[in-house]
């Protein structure tokens, strides 16, 4: 019996020294002889791991569930080894792709012939999703045009807005300090030099058609007479009701955005001299709302089924106020219809004539359905095969 | 054998007497639903309630209805009374108490006023608030000690006016940046709200003295409303995950209750918190139109 064993042992180890360097040999070499050496090595960056020749340490060289034959999820499989860099990328503000996974959006996962191995220069990579910062425009920030996204910008991570590498009233000052001669004649270069003027409240750091890079659109009084609002009190949200006099209407709802708080007030939005929209907004629309509605963005991201695309908050939100639900433009019908029409017209009965016999409130769209996200299919507030139904229609 | 069986006999009666003492509540968490206050005809039902106030003197409820420009009364058993309309004068009413003489006074957000309804002589006084010359826009109301305290929804200060209109107090919440979204008056103190780093409590002496802020310690995605309840524990509302929160005098949090949806005891886009004088835990439900009231 223990013969036996021993034998059987015996040709374990034999078949386990003359399979390993064929197992090796899959790591290197072989892998070669199809795909082309030169492809991997002809570059100025190499991913240690094909410099290395291990390519057994993402792929698979027989079967996987992932595309390219990869051992795991890119995003998993990046980390695996970049496990000091995770734990730094998830601080603060994240860059979407970084918080979506999406690690091979900008970096090449073999070669490259630029730094980091990003797949091409900073500014190629940055115009991939920013395209409409690249637009050709008569004037360009030093910086940006030489692609130097990174001086001002984190690729990863921030806990600054815009993912800037310091407080954007400092930033600007590193490189225009008071030895700048265009800033000593202004009079507030000692401010400027001290970090107290909030420079990109009229200037665009990247390209603009309108000379030293003002932002543009401005707003009219920074054209005309600056008195019209530095005058008398300090800032208030009275002195842009004098002109802006349908803002104030709306900002008496019974839900609004209504503060003259420093942190909330109109200038929390809107740059009081300005901007890229003619809004004046200090972003994007989605930049703008997420500052203080980060949770909100949160729970959405955090849904299985949501409305896809809602960057533009204001496409059903009322941004001063309203008297709706959720400051909602109209109720919870007439902004769905807008788009879902045949839904409008052919759907479980809605309208003012159908009422929800638990509230007597009017049935809309939103009585079933949360467009923000839930984990239902079709975004329902409940499961739709028979816990949405029965909440209403008992009997059945 | 006899032994035996007498201990079954009493093992099944010592479980029978712990199901039958068990409080009612046990199963059904600390609250429980008691009634709703809404316009029986559903098809004159309220459109976006937004606040409820308790005569404490005649035991009636009176809910503002926002979207129909109406007070609509309740008894203390949820029984409606009345739907009053001012001669349909009323613009986007938002909150109300009652003066001494039983006229009632109304914030009216789409005049910016704070508008006296006097019953006697059938007529709305409207008053436009001025502080230090500046424009206040009323959000809130409570009437405590014969002065009105109004929340000033561009400052987010609580500001108290004497009958006459004049500037008494003030309470604010400093350097915090958003400003109050609610308060309630007591006998001793002023409670006030803030959305503040996820929800902050201040409690002011009636003399303006901050005596505590207690952070909710990001317990609350959107807390709108805040009462103090009859042990002294605080109750706030979280307009966005439906559910009341409840922290101790020290601001530890004890529990929450309620959830979302919009059958009985559920809640949907709730906007108002208050106890009433009988113990009961009353909550304005913009969402549902209506206002459910729960009690232990």
């Amino acid at each position: 019996m223990v013969e036996r064993l021993g034998i059987k042992m015996f040709f374990l180890v034999v078949l386990i020294c003359f399979l390993f360097p064929f197992y090796v040999n899959a790591s290197d070499e072989t892998c070669f002889k199809c795909h082309k050496k030169a492809a991997f090595f002809s570059a100025k960056v190499v991913h240690p791991p094909v410099r290395s020749e291990r390519c057994d340490r993402c792929h698979s060289p027989h079967v996987a569930r992932y595309k390219g034959l990869l051992r795991m999820r890119p995003v998993k499989l990046c980390f695996s080894c970049h496990e000091k860099e995770k734990k730094g990328f998830f601080e603060g503000l994240v860059h979407m792709p970084v918080e979506q996974g999406l690690c091979l959006k900008c970096h090449a996962p073999h070669k490259s012939s630029s730094s980091m191995l990003l797949r091409e220069s900073v500014s190629k990579t940055c115009a991939q999703c920013h395209e409409k910062l690249f637009e050709k425009k008569r004037y360009a920030h030093a910086p940006f045009k030489k692609g130097q996204c990174l001086r001002c910008h984190m690729p990863h991570n921030s806990k600054r807005p815009n993912l800037l590498v310091d407080d954007p009233k400092k930033l600007c000052v590193k490189c225009h300090n008071k030895r700048c001669p265009k800033l000593s004649s202004v009079k507030a270069s000692i401010n400027v030099a001290k970090g107290q003027v909030d420079c990109l409240s009229c200037h665009t750091p990247h390209a603009s058609s309108q000379a030293a890079l003002l932002r543009e659109f401005i707003h009219d009084p920074v054209k005309k007479d600056c008195s019209t609002c530095h005058s008398g009190s300090g800032p208030s949200p009275d002195k842009c009701f004098k002109c802006h006099k349908g803002v104030r209407d709306q900002m008496n709802m019974t839900h609004s955005h209504f503060s003259s708080r420093v942190g909330i007030s109109c200038t929390r939005c809107h740059s009081p001299h300005a901007g890229d929209d003619k809004n004046l907004l200090r972003g994007s629309e989605y930049q703008v709302c997420r500052n203080c509605h980060g949770g909100t963005y949160e729970r959405y991201k955090m849904s299985r089924y949501k409305h896809p695309d809602i960057k533009i908050c204001s496409g059903c939100h009322e941004p001063h106020g309203s008297k709706h639900l959720a400051m909602l433009k109209g109720n919870g019908t007439t902004m769905c219809v807008r788009c879902h029409e045949s839904q409008g017209k052919f759907t479980h009965p809605i309208g003012e004539d159908v009422l929800d016999r638990r509230t007597g409130q009017e049935v809309t769209c939103v009585t079933c359905h949360n467009p923000m996200g839930t984990e239902f299919k079709f975004e329902l507030v409940r499961e739709g095969k028979k816990d949405l139904c029965i909440v209403c229609h008992r009997a059945y | 054998m006899r032994k035996a069986k007498l201990i079954t006999v009493m093992c099944c009666i010592s479980i029978t007497m712990f199901f039958w003492l068990i409080p009612p509540s046990w199963g059904r968490g600390p609250w429980h639903w008691v009634m709703t206050l809404r316009q029986p005809k559903i098809k004159d039902a309220m459109i976006n309630p937004t606040a409820l106030y308790i005569d404490p003197h005649k035991g009636n409820y009176y809910v503002v209805d926002s979207g129909k420009d109406r007070l609509l009364s309740f008894d203390h058993k949820g029984k409606l009374l009345h739907i009053f309309t001012a001669g349909d004068e009323l613009d986007l009413p938002m909150d109300m108490t009652r003066g001494p003489h039983g006229n009632v006074w109304v914030v009216e957000k789409g005049k910016n006023s704070l508008s006296l309804i006097d019953l006697k002589a059938k007529k709305v006084v409207r008053h436009h608030l001025k502080v230090d010359g500046r424009k206040i826009y009323p959000h809130r109301v409570e009437l405590s000690g014969g002065l009105f305290y109004i929340l000033d929804k561009e400052s987010g200060d609580v500001f108290a006016f004497t009958p006459e209109m004049e500037l008494e107090k003030r309470y604010s919440c400093g350097d915090c940046s958003q400003g109050f979204i609610d308060f309630k008056v007591y006998k001793d103190i002023l409670l006030a709200l803030s959305m503040d780093q996820g929800g902050t409590i201040y409690e002011f002496s009636l003399d303006g003295q901050l005596k505590k802020r207690l952070s909710l310690d990001g317990r609350a995605l959107f807390p709108v409303s805040v009462c103090r309840g009859p042990s002294g524990y605080f109750y706030v509302l979280d307009r966005h995950d439906s559910r009341v929160l409840v922290f101790d005098k020290q601001g530890v949090f004890k529990y929450g209750f309620l959830e979302f949806g919009s059958s009985q005891g559920q809640l949907y886009y709730p906007i108002e918190i208050r106890f009433d004088p009988w113990g009961r835990l009353c909550v304005v439900e913009e969402g549902n139109a209506r206002v459910e009231v729960f009690a232990r």
